[in-house]
């Protein structure tokens, strides 16, 4: 295994972490989403992103499944490193297929930062990552391209997208020793500086919005938690908490 | 929402054989749902969605009378039958004393 840097693992942490609560908010849907087959094939998105988590913390303490879990799930708060974006509980369905399309439209972005990463296990899990993202992006493209189509539906989304965008931006903040993770080769880029690649697709997919005016919620280099984030753990711990030794 | 049927393809000579149906608002819908509900399991390697209201077909009662009309058989059994007859027949005057 890779000796992994202090900094190294800061920014793996917080995709892994980005990526765990986009899996576990998704899934959360399964069996109430508005239609039967919009309810598997978001579960099995969900499922995915659980995956990559689970391939990210792989990289930081090795395959057993027990120090994945421990570092998945038996952190402190301030400890996690996800970004509000996920954190957030969504009960609007419009809300959370806009989450997913800005959510999955940056993931790409972010993704390509490893291609060359100095990390060998990382570039590898590039190209894994992309064979699946692909068919999410394929999907989000897909169902905002035919709701936006709906006159109501398309009020429905721009609205969506208006309450989201200040939680996205909030996708690029970025942990505090990031840069020393640059210098060391882990990544090739700040994720931050993917912002205006993504601003303009999401100009491209909803129409040109007014950046000036959309207001971002604090930035604390991922150290601050969003309101919803305690439920939300103690709803991912649920079964674990009953018997931690247990095994499946 | 448009009713698609769903068809898969296991790898190698199998044949597409129909695994159920889904709805979806459009044909890109209906794919990508396919995918996700039918395939996620490598379930079959090549999928057709059709559109419900494109198959054309006709209802039951335009096919069924000819479930009745044996003389549309040629599976040759009764033929088979005739002639086994004849031969037993041929057999036991033959050996007869």
């Amino acid at each position: 295994m890779t000796q992994i840097s202090p900094a190294a693992r800061s920014v793996i942490l917080a995709f892994a972490d980005d990526e765990h609560l986009m899996g576990q908010q998704h899934t959360e849907w399964i069996g109430v989403a508005p239609f039967l087959e919009e309810d598997l094939a978001f579960a099995s998105i969900g499922q995915d992103e659980l995956g990559h988590a689970a391939l990210l913390l792989e990289v930081l303490v090795g395959p057993a499944d027990a120090d994945i879990d421990a570092l998945a799930f038996y952190r402190e708060p301030d400890e996690w490193r996800s970004c509000p974006l996920v954190e957030a509980n969504l009960p609007d369905w419009g809300d959370t297929l806009v989450r997913h399309w800005l959510y999955d439209h940056a993931e790409q972005l972010r993704w390509e930062l490893f291609v060359d990463s100095s990390i060998p296990q990382l570039a590898d899990l590039v190209v894994r990552a992309e064979s699946e993202e692909r068919f999410h992006r394929r999907h989000a493209d897909a169902m905002v391209e035919a709701l936006l189509r709906v006159d109501d539906a398309r009020q429905r989304l721009e609205a969506s997208l208006a309450r989201m965008l200040p939680l996205a931006m909030s996708m690029f903040d970025v942990v505090a020793d990031e840069a020393d993770a640059i210098a060391e080769g882990v990544i090739s880029d700040s994720f931050a500086s993917c912002l205006a690649t993504w601003q303009d697709r999401v100009d491209a997919r909803f129409g040109d919005q007014d950046w000036a005016a959309t207001g971002a919620i604090p930035m604390t280099a991922r150290t601050g938690r969003h309101g919803d984030f305690a439920a939300l753990l103690s709803r991912i711990r649920e079964v674990l908490d009953l018997d931690r030794s247990a095994v499946w | 929402m448009t009713i698609y049927e769903v068809f898969l393809k296991k790898d190698g000579r199998d044949e597409f054989r129909h695994a159920g149906a889904l709805d979806a608002a459009d044909d890109e819908l209906a794919i990508i749902a396919a995918r996700e509900c039918y395939v996620r399991r490598g379930e079959g390697d090549r999928v057709w969605v059709v559109a419900r209201n494109a198959i054309v077909t006709e209802d039951r009662s335009f096919f069924a009378p000819n479930h009745d009309k044996p003389h549309r058989h040629h599976s040759g059994e009764a033929v088979a039958a005739r002639r086994r007859e004849i031969r037993e027949q041929q057999a036991a005057e033959g050996d007869a004393p």
